[in-house]
């Protein structure tokens, strides 16, 4: 079978993809800022030992983190709406990449916290802080530096994840291309093209993944 | 739940299929990665860079976007694969590429003298691998390995999305025969049930993976405490 590789169709497919790139986009950025608020409020639960909240944290890191994304979008998606509280596919999928990044930066967040000097924590309570007070002047600014290039890089991750959302049938990148694909067969074209534009978006990220853990790392260089 | 028991059949048939498929691709992905990991840690820039562009490229495209290029892909160029094959070939190239960076991190966390003394007995640079760093960098890597068991496993539920009959895909069909047959869709107790049956294996996994390693790090602590006794006994004489 002869196949002719045909940019002018990528082209043609342009808008198509861009409001499909926009929605992973926009999805993606949703999800993750959900996520990072998650992992702090997961790991201030664990660090400071809340009796049950603690346990309940640590069961809902480790089932999270032992279960494929996919069956847990359909949990999502499918179970809830059987249960009669149906959730839009777009919510379903901010609901399921929040829990899904959120697990992850619990672990992120407490590695942050637990790299705080034990110095730190031992003037605090010289001060009379409160947890609360220790949290906010004294545990996020040292220990979030320690913890935001693993964020970064768990957020690379829920926006390569977000194409699952394709499953549910969110009209993202990976759903937009597969639709296109359906309708006229070029196949090789629009995988180049999404491909792509995953590379760009997700080289761009830890590019400046890299760049920004230089610079988080300048207070402590000597030279 | 007793639709659970009635369609047990199907769901062990399923996790049958998961567990093969699982298995295959960690096996190749095995051979993936070492070939990979060894170029990464190669001296020679050519092999450096090419191990580089492959691992960078099926770890930064999604490993969706990547298994439904393979299936819709692989006819265009005269193989149509089923979707076994298909989940096969696509879950190694980017098991492979996650492997490599493990070995390459095992063989780049060997100090340096370690190559350099195997040079200097005259050692060839494959006997050096073989015989000098490789039996090193095994036993460190394998509890790292053991996880990526556990997220091979996890990935083969997308498998489904191309039609192989795994686990997930088996449950898909009971929600859908039942919704079918009763108006009723049992999607929250059958997926519910699903996730469950992941975690157990997961996390078994993952605990496994977690106990080797400390099991690994208890060792060579002692090794190192055995040493400084021995260091200690023979300052002391």
């Amino acid at each position: 079978m002869e196949y002719h590789f045909s940019f002018p169709y990528i082209w043609g497919a342009g808008p198509d993809l861009m409001s499909g790139l926009w929605m992973t986009i926009r999805i993606s950025l949703v999800s993750i800022a959900i996520s990072v608020v998650v992992g702090v409020v997961g790991a201030s639960i664990r660090v400071f030992q809340i009796p049950v909240l603690s346990q309940l944290t640590s069961f809902y890191v480790n089932f999270v983190r032992s279960t494929p994304l996919l069956v847990q979008m359909f949990f999502i998606f499918y179970g809830l709406a059987s249960l009669g509280m149906p959730l839009s596919a777009y919510w379903s999928g901010v609901l399921s990449l929040s829990l899904w990044g959120g697990a992850y930066n619990t672990e992120n967040v407490r590695g942050g916290f637990l790299a705080i000097p034990h110095g730190l924590r031992e003037a605090s309570s010289a001060m009379a802080f409160n947890k609360f007070q220790f949290l906010i002047l004294i545990a996020l600014p040292v220990g979030m530096r320690v913890s935001i290039p693993a964020i970064l890089n768990t957020s690379v991750s829920v926006l390569k994840n977000s194409a699952y959302l394709q499953a549910i049938g969110l009209a993202e990148l990976t759903y937009v291309a597969m639709d296109r694909v359906a309708m006229d067969f070029r196949t090789l074209e629009m995988f180049a093209a999404i491909g792509v534009l995953y590379l760009g978006l997700v080289l761009l990220l830890s590019f400046a993944v890299r760049r920004l853990e230089y610079v988080l790392q300048r207070p402590y260089r000597t030279s | 739940m007793d639709l659970i028991i009635e369609s047990l059949p199907l769901l062990a048939k399923g996790l049958l299929v998961t567990f093969q498929l699982a298995v295959l691709t960690l096996l190749c992905a095995t051979v993936l990665s070492a070939v990979f990991g060894l170029m990464g840690a190669s001296r020679h820039w050519y092999l450096q860079a090419a191990a580089l562009v492959y691992v960078e490229f099926f770890r930064d495209i999604p490993l969706v976007v990547n298994l439904l290029f393979v299936y819709f892909g692989a006819p265009l160029v005269g193989i149509p694969l089923d979707p076994f094959s298909a989940a096969l070939v696509s879950f190694s190239s980017w098991g492979g590429a996650n492997g490599a960076e493990i070995v390459r991190g095992g063989f780049n966390s060997i100090s340096k003298h370690q190559r350099e003394s195997a040079m200097a007995l005259g050692l060839k640079p494959w006997e050096s691998v073989c015989f000098v760093l490789a039996p090193q960098v095994l036993l460190p890597i394998i509890p790292a390995f053991t996880g990526l068991f556990s997220v091979l496993i996890q990935a083969t539920s997308l498998a489904s999305l191309v039609g192989a009959l795994e686990l997930f895909r088996s449950s898909q069909i009971i929600v859908e025969r039942s919704t079918m047959m009763t108006g009723y869709s049992p999607a929250f107790t059958v997926y519910g049930v699903i996730l469950c049956v992941y975690f157990v294996v997961c996390y078994s996994l993952t605990w496994l993976s977690k106990r080797l390693e400390k099991r690994l790090t208890d060792r060579a602590s002692a090794g190192r405490n055995a040493q400084k006794l021995n260091q200690g006994a023979a300052e002391s004489v």
